[in-house]
């Protein structure tokens, strides 16, 4: 608890003001509940991470009436969607208020001649998706959290789509929001006057900096989306490779193609799938000699991919790839929209399992630089486990991030054992976040092409990632922000407050 | 209720507790019926013990996998191109062209 037992008293009396007894939780369970990410941290450090309380308002006029109030009261704010984001975006870090939005999960308009919906920014893709799809459309962001994760969380990360290679990514699909400012002022935010327009050369293009600050500057409350047709068709074939060499090169290749399906090609390295054949069902009977795969995923009509299709066939066949079956194709990348589901062990290095959480770092990294970026990232973490069981290599992934194979999402999964991760355990985990961030950055790379980078180890190498940017956030932030409420503590922008007055 | 051995409804323990024979599949994993694989017993002794489900609870579990799948692929196209025929779409081209 970061405020006092009689500011929260206070604090929950001034939000009778604008809120409903039932819309103010100040319960335990209520608390805990909404501390909870999947990114693994001390168990016995759990409660440093614990809002006050916790609010579900309904409007954007109820989330600005709170903001408002945290603003006058000097409370923080952390808002909070889906809870799913791997970077503690959503984790207190100094108490306060929770502002939890999935009550404001409302379809308000869809314009099916324009190709849009305006949806409250606390509703699923995943739900949204059942109700377009009535009308034979989709809203194709696709995070492996998809059924859980929501579309204000999305806006707030600038999320990663795994068929960003098709439709593009968060940043694309939402056209405009209405957005809470720290003070509590609201602004609708979009190209230009925003709304459904896709392309403006007016003013400034504010849409990018409401997006991806993980809660900092604001709170999206309700946005208007792009709708595509619901694909007609879906081709996933997996590909084997028995080296790492062969695989990069075909991924590489697939993704050049330049083919107008394509929505994402994946490199699974030989530590995923020596990982894979460890605990996944459909893996643990291939052939010894697999040691690398290849995934290509399209979407289009049938009369489309199906010509596509063959031709990243014939490129896969061209690299020496074998394929691995309708059923192994089709289940797993099914599966890879729901990463989230999955019941994770790992093992300790004699062996035997262990209850593990999954957590993964990832940076977005050129084509050119991926083997020597999984190299020295398999080296950190094997110099982790020669320490200690408490860290497992589940091996990496690459993924496409556009449709010309520029550059890739690039993650190591990483088991974490955390019943055991006590303090000594926590200091080898963020220095060695730190350490793969530096070698990202060292290779020309981002920090982040998807989570983003405010957590411990990592959020450190930010300021040089970003040079003079990072200033500029620090400006935007206290201008923003004058009283620092909004998510505290996060991307080190308090340093915005260390020098000078803020206002 | 009829005591005839036959009855459909009831529960039997030694039935549903007698998986198939497992058969070892690698040096870490056994499976028993098709498509269930589990552990091998041997690795889960010391910090997580394995446990013992009834045969229809397996068999739910991986049955349910598959449905949850099959939704997923409808939730997001409406049809799947299987990749083995466009495989022999691409093989019979270079045998026509090696003809």
């Amino acid at each position: 608890m970061t405020i006092a037992v009689e500011r929260v008293d206070e604090v929950v009396t001034a939000l009778r003001t604008v809120l409903r007894d039932e819309q103010i939780l100040t319960s335990k369970p209520d608390r805990y509940n909404r501390a909870r990410v999947p990114a693994p941290f001390p168990v016995h450090r759990w409660s440093e991470r614990l809002p006050d309380l916790a609010v579900l308002p309904t409007s954007t006029e109820e989330v600005a009436g709170v903001v408002r109030i945290a603003n006058d009261l000097r409370v923080p704010v952390v808002p909070r969607d889906g809870g799913t984001g791997l970077t503690d975006g959503a984790v207190p870090l100094r108490g306060g208020i929770v502002i939890d939005v999935k009550r404001m999960n409302a379809i308000k308009e869809l314009d099916l001649e324009n190709r849009t919906v305006t949806v409250g920014t606390g509703i699923s893709m995943l739900k949204l998706n059942e109700e377009l799809g009535k009308h034979g459309l989709i809203y194709p962001d696709d995070p492996a959290s998809y059924p859980c994760s929501l579309v204000g969380g999305r806006i707030g990360t600038s999320g990663w789509s795994l068929i960003g290679s098709r439709y593009g990514h968060t940043r694309d699909l939402v056209l405009s929001f209405d957005h809470v400012l720290p003070t509590g002022d609201v602004m609708h935010v979009g190209d230009g006057i925003g709304h459904k327009i896709s392309k403006s050369s007016s003013g400034y293009q504010l849409k990018h900096l409401f997006m991806g600050h993980q809660g900092t500057l604001g709170i999206a409350t309700e946005a208007t989306l792009k709708l595509f047709p619901k694909p007609e068709a879906e081709l996933s074939p997996f590909w084997a490779f028995d080296n790492y060499d062969d695989a990069y090169r075909c991924v590489g290749a697939l993704a050049r193609a330049g083919v107008a399906t394509f929505a994402g090609a994946v490199l699974f390295d030989e530590w995923k799938v020596a990982y894979l054949r460890r605990d996944d069902e459909a893996y643990i009977p291939q052939p010894e000699d697999v040691r690398a795969l290849v995934c290509a995923v399209m979407y289009g009509y049938e009369d489309e991919v199906r010509p596509a299709g063959r031709r990243l066939f014939r490129i896969a066949k061209e690299h020496g790839a074998r394929y691995l079956g309708d059923e192994i194709s089709e289940g797993d990348w099914a599966a890879r929209h729901d990463r989230y589901a999955t019941p994770l062990h790992g093992r300790t290095k004699t062996g035997q399992v262990v209850p593990m959480s999954w957590h993964c770092e990832d940076a977005a990294v050129n084509y050119t630089n991926l083997p020597s970026v999984s190299k020295a990232w398999h080296e950190i973490v094997a110099d982790l486990r020669r320490r200690t069981d408490v860290f497992d290599d589940w091996g990496m992934f690459t993924y496409t991030s556009g449709n010309t194979g520029l550059d890739y999402l690039t993650e190591i999964d990483v088991g974490i054992w955390e019943q055991q991760l006590d303090d000594r355990a926590w200091e080898m985990w963020v220095k060695a976040k730190r350490d793969i961030a530096a070698v990202a950055l060292a290779h020309q790379g981002s920090i982040s092409a998807c989570h983003g980078s405010c957590r411990e180890g990592e959020v450190d190498l930010v300021p040089d990632e970003l040079g003079r940017g990072f200033d500029v956030m620090l400006d935007l932030k206290r201008q923003l922000d004058p009283n620092n409420i909004m998510n505290p503590g996060k991307y080190l922008l308090d340093r915005a407050y260390e020098a000078g007055d803020p206002a | 209720m009829s005591g005839d051995a036959n009855d459909k409804i009831g529960f039997r323990y030694d039935d549903q507790y007698t998986p198939p024979e497992p058969e070892q599949v690698s040096d870490v994993a056994i499976t028993t019926f098709e498509h269930v694989f589990e552990v091998d017993p041997r690795l889960m002794e010391r910090w997580v013990l394995q446990q013992q489900f009834p045969n229809w609870d397996s068999l739910r579990i991986m049955n349910s996998r598959g449905d949850h799948l099959e939704w997923i692929h409808r939730h997001f196209a409406s049809k799947v191109v299987t990749g083995s025929e466009l495989l022999a779409e691409v093989a019979s081209e270079n045998e026509g062209a090696g003809s």
